[in-house]
């Protein structure tokens, strides 16, 4: 049997062979990526692969994950769905509000979503929080992947827009999108700045670290907004 | 102050309050299309932090928080449906196009290859490759049918090649027809882009060429990109390896991308294809522009291309003296 460990609010560990990161699975019975599906006494659990998602990946760096069952949850860059399926397991009785541009990847995301009533898919630009105010409520948490150039300044005008006072903004910094040619370091020292002070009232960083061995040349931070 | 949400126009007081309210029917395709219609409008935005969720209860839209969000999840899933759909624009079906050619040229060139290599065994005099190959076998099988009136009715008679049995002769017969029908439908997808770019894009197929021209929008990932694209980029475009090379370490930059098979490029002598790629981008951008922001056809194009290459070409006749000697030779290896 199985062995399961509770790392927090609907995030697991199953050790089945060796540790596994795994979600309890809102759909059962259905896989999304291909990734095993392990029961234990009754619960089907979902296992996440960190190589494959940047959250995941950020529970793994020991990054404080501050999701409930009913939270509500702003995710940006939400792609096929991966690990917005993970997120969808997690806030089981909260919502997703999934937002992604590129069409094909929506395609992909309308079949997940279909499968799960807290999931609401929106294909829109999140760099124009405008274009999707009249249908997200405030957010506990936004999670942000969307691999641009201006990051820090969508995490800034969603937050603004959509998080509650007390919410978390939990943000993957890819060095890559933003300067092919400078050292990630100096890219990583210049977006937290730019988190902490282009905006009021500014967010205040809780963590960031390198989200290395699992996701290179990614910077992976969690911030709130300033008192 | 006036509120537009996903389920009607609220008319709400100072501290918040809801004082007047004009909902929709909760008609799925209704609200969907609502909701798509709000995604552009810049007016009666909700302020910071609004819930919309809480607003639903208080006008008595929905009767509770499951409700509000059953509605919300069917309404937003029919949106991006209906977004998904409207998305397979013209230019996409270029793209696929092109990509499907890319595809069939891989898949014929390695079959037509092992067709040679196959029926070589039987016939090796034959001299015949690729399509030419796959028809004569279709046509004959075994070297042994080949006809009095063919001309190589003598080499094959003549043959050192091994004697065809039936079954493989029907096996090659068979992979032959395979290979004659990816020709066909390569011949078949080549006319397809052409008639396609002279409806989308006209003046960038009279710049480019079609095939060009539509391996640049698929390369730029729409026409609308592309005509978003400086010409510097465009100059570019496919030799991001070269380009990101350059920026990183100190190597030369790339002179040009997938614009290389233009003839007025490549068949430009090499010290002023790089002057001659950088006028035909800057007009390819302009061509891109044209097509996709008015759709006029503008015939002067051509023209002022072929009069600005002149102009670089009268300005230029010679290559440029060489600086040092080691440094030429290096110049000479790029390009290589």
């Amino acid at each position: 049997m199985p062995e399961v460990k509770k790392l927090s609010d609907g995030v697991f560990e199953v050790i089945k062979d060796k540790k596994q990161l795994a979600t309890r699975n809102l759909d059962p019975g259905e896989t999304v990526y291909g990734e095993k599906l392990i029961p234990v006494e009754g619960i089907e659990y979902r296992t996440w692969d960190p190589r494959r998602s940047k959250l995941g990946a950020m529970i793994l760096k020991k990054f404080h994950i501050p999701l409930k069952e009913n939270s509500k949850v702003l995710y940006l860059g939400a792609a096929s769905g991966t690990t917005v399926s993970h997120v969808s397991d997690i806030v089981s009785e909260g919502a997703v509000y999934a937002v992604e541009f590129a069409p094909r990847s929506m395609r992909d995301l309308i079949g997940l979503a279909s499968r799960r009533k807290n999931l609401h898919p929106i294909l829109a630009d999140a760099g124009k929080p405008d274009s999707y105010s009249h249908l997200v409520e405030p957010v506990d948490l936004i999670f942000q992947d969307v691999a641009q150039p201006n990051q820090a300044e969508i995490a800034a005008r969603n937050a603004i827009r959509f998080l509650k006072k007390d919410g978390h903004l939990l943000l993957s910094i890819k060095a890559r999108s933003i300067d092919t040619a400078a050292n990630p370091r100096e890219i990583f020292k210049e977006e937290v700045r730019k988190l902490e002070q282009a905006f009021e009232p500014g967010f205040e960083i809780l963590n960031a670290k390198d989200l290395v061995p699992y996701q290179e040349d990614h910077l992976g931070v969690l911030a709130k907004f300033k008192k | 102050m006036k509120i537009n949400t996903w389920f009607g126009v609220l008319e709400t007081g100072r501290t918040g309050e809801i004082l007047e309210s004009r909902l929709l029917s909760k008609d799925i395709r209704v609200l969907a299309l609502h909701s798509l219609s709000l995604r552009d409008s810049r007016s009666d935005l909700p302020p910071e932090r609004f819930d919309p969720k809480a607003a639903a209860l208080e006008c008595g839209f929905v009767a509770s928080s499951a409700e509000y969000y059953s509605l919300l999840h069917e309404v937003t899933l029919e949106a991006a449906k209906h977004q998904v759909s409207s998305a397979l624009t013209p230019d996409q079906r270029i793209i696929q196009a092109v990509e499907a050619l890319d595809d069939i040229n891989e898949t014929t060139n390695s079959l037509s290859e092992r067709l040679s290599e196959w029926y070589g065994g039987y016939f090796p005099e034959s001299g015949l490759g690729g399509e030419d190959l796959a028809l004569f076998i279709v046509k004959y099988g075994s070297r042994e049918n080949v006809g009095s009136e063919d001309p190589l009715h003598s080499k094959a008679r003549a043959s050192m090649g091994a004697k065809l049995e039936p079954a493989d002769e029907a096996l090659l017969i068979g992979f032959a027809e395979s290979v004659c029908s990816l020709y066909e439908r390569r011949r078949q997808i080549e006319v397809y882009i052409e008639n396609s770019m002279e409806l989308i894009a006209p003046n960038l197929k009279l710049i480019a060429g079609p095939m060009l021209g539509a391996r640049l929008i698929s390369l730029a990932g729409s026409l609308e990109k592309l005509a978003g694209f400086p010409s510097s980029t465009i100059q570019v475009i496919g030799a991001s390896k070269a380009l990101f090379k350059h920026l990183r370490s100190r190597a030369p930059s790339p002179k040009h991308g997938i614009i290389y098979s233009h003839p007025l490029i490549n068949t430009a002598p090499w010290w002023v294809r790089g002057k001659i790629a950088r006028a035909v981008a800057s007009k390819l951008s302009l061509a891109a522009r044209i097509d996709f922001y008015s759709g006029e056809r503008d015939h002067s194009l051509p023209e002022k291309l072929e009069t600005k290459v002149l102009q670089i070409k009268t300005l230029n006749p010679r290559p440029p003296q060489k600086k040092q000697e080691s440094g030429a030779k290096l110049k000479k290896k790029r390009r290589k």
